[in-house]
């Protein structure tokens, strides 16, 4: 009699699906928050202004160039290209992001996050940091699950090389 | 098959086996290579995209240039177009760099630029400016064409290139696609004096004394409305409404 398929197996079998979640909700989301804030450059530079965080040299290629660059790393993480090196790139992102969000609930600053486009200045009592930060922690994790099982089906990846 | 021959033979195939995952480990660093220069030219060219489209010259496609009479300026009064007998007062307050502004003009321009010409309402402009310094400065150069008398087309303009910076020179092009070259020594002049500065500030106070904590907002007769539950249809019939005796 053939003895069924061992336990330790099966993990091997449901990972990869997860990941595959993983790499559509961050790369979703990162393209997302990306494209609609290409849409309105004045806008973009005004959420990062409004964090009141870098020099005025600086606001300029942020608010233009990180918008591209969620864009870039989304469609990576969706393809399934290099899904290791993009999870990795995309948690320090999200990293900064929270950094930048947890220092203006801190200081006491009432802005919009301006995570997927708007941001700027709101009146005291229409932030919602705490809804941000949470959302920006559930990224990071899926971040950390595709940085410890970048294999996923659907991905450009090929086995051997994740 | 002798032993030795076996041996040979599984070498071989070994050696084999790790030529080809060399050789795609080179594929796989040079493909990774290739990918991080499309990221960084991608984000390059993003910026540069930006630039270009924060710098350019206004579009003059979407004028549509009319008559409009010369406006007084007054500290704290919005700019006001239409019969001053109109049945209907709208009151709008918007930043000229805000893109939901924007969107609202092209959805509702019109069907208030027909009520005005019908008589059926008196238009006030509030143009706030709390985005940033271009706000500001757009603020000031609507001011200086209504003066001027060509505050209408002017406004239309600046909603229709919203994304641009609005530095002096911008607002100037402006203003000979609403105004038709040349422009007026006085125009030039106001928009690089920020001649209306005062009033800027004015307006900004007047909306929050009016309670307007976000734009684009619009009062009907002094009713707020809820421009989220809004559209052309609807307004129509709301003007209509407010109309009737």
């Amino acid at each position: 009699m053939i003895a069924p398929r061992a336990q330790p197996h099966r993990f091997d079998d449901w990972a990869p699906w997860i990941s595959t979640l993983a790499r559509l909700i961050v790369g979703g989301v990162l393209l997302v928050a990306g494209a609609l804030k290409v849409i309105d450059p004045q806008s973009a530079i005004a959420a990062v202004r409004a964090y009141e965080l870098v020099p005025a040299w600086l606001e300029r290629p942020i608010g233009w160039g990180l918008p591209f660059l969620e864009v870039g790393l989304g469609l990576l993480l969706v393809s399934g290209l290099f899904t290791r090196a993009a999870a990795v790139a995309a948690g320090l992102l999200i990293v900064v992001f929270l950094i930048a969000v947890v220092s203006a609930a801190a200081r006491g600053l009432s802005i919009d996050c301006g995570c997927f486009g708007g941001g700027g200045q709101v009146a005291p009592g229409q932030t919602s940091y705490a809804g941000e930060i949470v959302r920006d922690l559930g990224l990071l994790a899926l971040c950390g699950w595709l940085v410890w099982q970048p294999r996923s089906r659907f991905a450009l990846d090929h086995e051997e090389q994740r | 098959m002798s032993q030795s021959r076996r041996d040979r033979a599984s070498t071989h195939q070994r050696v084999l086996a790790e030529q080809q995952a060399a050789q795609r480990r080179r594929e796989r660093r040079l493909l990774a290579g290739v990918v991080g220069a499309i990221v960084v030219v991608l984000v390059a060219a993003g910026i540069g995209f930006q630039a270009w489209r924060t710098h350019r010259a206004p579009d003059a496609g979407t004028l549509t240039p009319g008559p409009s009479v010369p406006v007084t300026i007054v500290d704290g009064q919005p700019v006001s177009w239409g019969s001053p007998g109109a049945p209907v007062t709208v009151d709008l307050y918007e930043d000229f760099h805000c893109p939901h502004c924007a969107e609202f003009e092209e959805e509702y321009g019109q069907v208030l630029a027909d009520a005005q010409a019908a008589g059926t309402i008196r238009l006030r402009i509030f143009p706030m400016s709390f985005i940033d310094a271009g706000s500001t400065a757009a603020a000031n150069a609507f001011a200086c064409a209504a003066e001027a008398g060509f505050g209408e087309s002017y406004y239309t303009g600046l909603f229709a290139n919203h994304t641009l910076d609005w530095s002096d020179s911008q607002l100037v092009q402006l203003a000979e696609r609403a105004h038709g070259s040349p422009v007026p020594a006085e125009f030039s002049t106001c928009v690089s004096q920020r001649s209306h500065a005062g009033w800027v500030d004015s307006i900004n106070t007047a909306a929050a004394t009016a309670g307007v904590d976000g734009t684009p907002t619009m009062f009907l007769d002094g009713s707020r409305i809820d421009i989220e539950a809004l559209n052309p249809d609807s307004l129509t019939t709301k003007i209509e409404e407010a109309a009737r005796p």
